[in-house]
């Protein structure tokens, strides 16, 4: 596949030629969507990099806020666009716990990978991922923590969403800093994400994103 | 069994420590459990009580953890929540104010050290900037900070007359530490992109200060050993370069500093810090200690460093409160086997959780003794 250099530009994290590159596109009367779709391209070569161990959570976080400055004149001009994305994510820190670092990083990471993130915020109560789900009807619910205490309430949500008959129509990703695979099998989530990459890579796959 | 006074008892549990350290087969591999909560939760004291009251803290702590059986260490016997605050320059909601009673406390992270902060250090020199940041910016912090340091000499005093090491009770961290909790990770790590020469600048000024306060801690407490701590300047957060740049030389001086003053570096590495393993040949040989939390592999620590460096860990806290006390002890006599009999010390990884089960932690502590 060939690689656009604006999409190389972000791949390689030059911020300068990223910036200018968009401002360039636009002003040669690029569509704003496919100037967007370059830089989607550009933050799937950062997550290639990341998985090659090459990258880290460092460019993880600079390439997002590149894309984020750079993209701001895009986003003005398609706010009125309904806009293609390959799935939502419901995502938040569960009830107990105020910790929003981690969750904040894959709520960024996700959306510049063209994923669609309604964030709850922090110490999110039970209820209020099965009200999220039934509105927004994602394939995908993100649930992070920093806190052992909080696996019970991790599971407890996810006994929730089961209760409403809604857990077979989402995918349950968690993380955090004590979260582990163990953690996964005790809350009874589908997926443990040990990275935010993880989490973009897993959320491409269950949404058919090659 | 032989009946030893505290004294003699103390003195066997030191060396056991200092041989384990030193590279050295102890007797039996020391075992020195860390953390605060567990031992709130335990011995069904308020966490807002561990949190704000050193007293209750230092017992509490020693009476739960010498209520497991023969342990060689605490690693911390005393404790206020206001350190977090202290070395992290963050606000954190504490039980009994701003949380709940008996919950946990939690760092609040907020932007509040701002990015022209950076020229405020240059301007004003590190010390008076920070004396500045405490007043303005967590009013309280350095008076409750104080408090606590005015009982530490007590508290380390009533650990060892139980004949138990107080191994780690002070902590000194480098300055990416204490900027990234005041700016927030986030916006620190942009920060070493966009502006890293004044960031570097501001560390390089900062550094010799904290090296001074932590001498001078080590000194006034007479330490045996201090944790210089490591969260967000872990490996697996920072490309190659910039944790060469931003993170291993401040490290490097605070090791040796720490050991110019003849007191042992417990390097208190959260997270995953696997890919510089390597790197950490570079410290003394037999001098220091690495002390991990689960999410540092291990058994390479031990393939890369075994030779040179003890290591100290690592039960996860997962398993702590989820596991049984035979997943608990089985993991334990692994890390004898395999980390140890050399140059081991057995502990949590990082803290024992306030979930941990009893009976796991007691599992832990019942792994170092031989079995009749």
């Amino acid at each position: 596949m060939t690689v656009s250099n604006l999409a190389q530009s972000l791949g390689d994290l030059n911020e300068e030629a990223v910036i200018q590159g968009v401002e360039e596109a636009l002003a040669a009367g690029q569509a704003p969507l496919g100037v967007l779709q370059e830089l989607q391209a550009g933050m799937t070569i950062v997550g290639e990099r990341f998985e090659a161990g090459e990258y880290f959570l460092s460019e993880l976080i600079y390439s997002a806020d590149i894309f984020k400055t750079a993209g701001a004149p895009l986003q003005e001009r398609l706010k009125d666009q309904v806009q293609e994305t390959h799935g939502t994510l419901v995502l938040g820190t569960v009830k107990n716990d105020i910790h929003d670092f981690g969750k904040d990083i894959v709520a960024t990471v996700m959306t510049s990978n063209g994923i669609k993130v309604v964030d709850l915020g922090v110490n999110v109560e039970h209820q209020a991922f099965v009200d999220a789900i039934k509105e927004h009807k994602p394939a995908l619910v993100g649930m992070s923590c920093l806190l052992t205490t909080v696996f019970d309430d991790m599971k407890t949500a996810i006994e929730t969403i089961k209760a409403a008959g809604l857990r077979d129509q989402v995918t349950v990703l968690i993380g955090g800093g004590p979260v582990d695979q163990a953690t996964a099998d005790y809350v009874g989530a589908d997926i443990y994400c040990r990275t935010a990459q993880d989490g973009v890579s897993a959320a491409k796959k269950i949404l058919g994103v090659s | 069994m032989v009946d030893r006074t505290t004294e003699e008892l103390y003195a066997l549990r030191e060396k056991r420590i200092r041989d384990a350290v030193a590279l050295k087969v102890p007797d039996r591999v020391p075992v020195v459990p860390n953390g605060p909560a567990w031992p709130g939760r335990a011995m069904g004291v308020k966490i807002s009580e561990i949190a704000t009251n050193v007293p209750v803290s230092y017992r509490t702590i020693i009476d739960a953890y010498a209520g497991l059986g023969d342990i060689d260490g605490i690693q911390s016997p005393a404790y206020h929540v206001v350190t977090l605050s202290i070395q992290w320059l963050s606000k954190v909601k504490v039980p009994g104010r701003d949380l709940p009673d008996d919950e946990l406390w939690q760092v609040d992270e907020a932007e509040l050290m701002t990015a022209e902060d950076y020229d405020a250090i240059l301007a004003e020199g590190f010390g008076p900037w920070l004396a500045r940041y405490y007043a303005e910016r967590l009013p309280g912090a350095t008076e409750e900070f104080e408090a606590f340091a005015a009982h530490i000499p007590e508290a380390l005093e009533a650990c060892r007359a139980r004949g138990i090491v107080p191994f780690t009770p002070a902590v000194a961290t480098v300055p990416y530490e204490y900027f990234c909790g005041g700016r927030t990770m986030k916006e620190f790590m942009l920060d070493l992109f966009r502006k890293g020469d004044k960031v570097q600048a501001a560390m390089d000024e900062a550094l010799p200060v904290l090296i001074e306060n932590m001498r001078g801690v080590i000194r006034g407490l007479g330490l045996m050993g201090l944790w210089i701590g490591g969260w967000r300047t872990a490996s697996e957060f920072l490309a190659p370069r910039l944790w060469e740049r931003f993170v291993f030389p401040y490290f490097q001086k605070m090791v040796e500093a720490a050991i110019e003053e003849g007191a042992i570096p417990v390097l208190h590495f959260d997270a995953n810090w696997t890919r510089d393993l390597e790197r950490l040949k570079e410290f003394p040989k037999g001098k220091v200690v690495l002390s991990l939390d689960g999410k540092t592999d291990i058994f390479k620590a031990k393939e890369i460093l075994g030779d040179h460096m003890c290591i100290m860990g690592d039960v996860p806290p997962s398993l702590f409160s989820l596991g049984t006390p035979q997943e608990v002890g089985d993991y334990c006599r692994r890390l004898i086997r395999e980390i140890g009999p050399a140059g081991f010390i057995l502990s949590s990884g990082c803290d024992v959780p306030i979930t941990a089960k009893y009976e796991n932690v007691k599992a832990m502590v019942d792994a170092v003794s031989p079995v009749d």
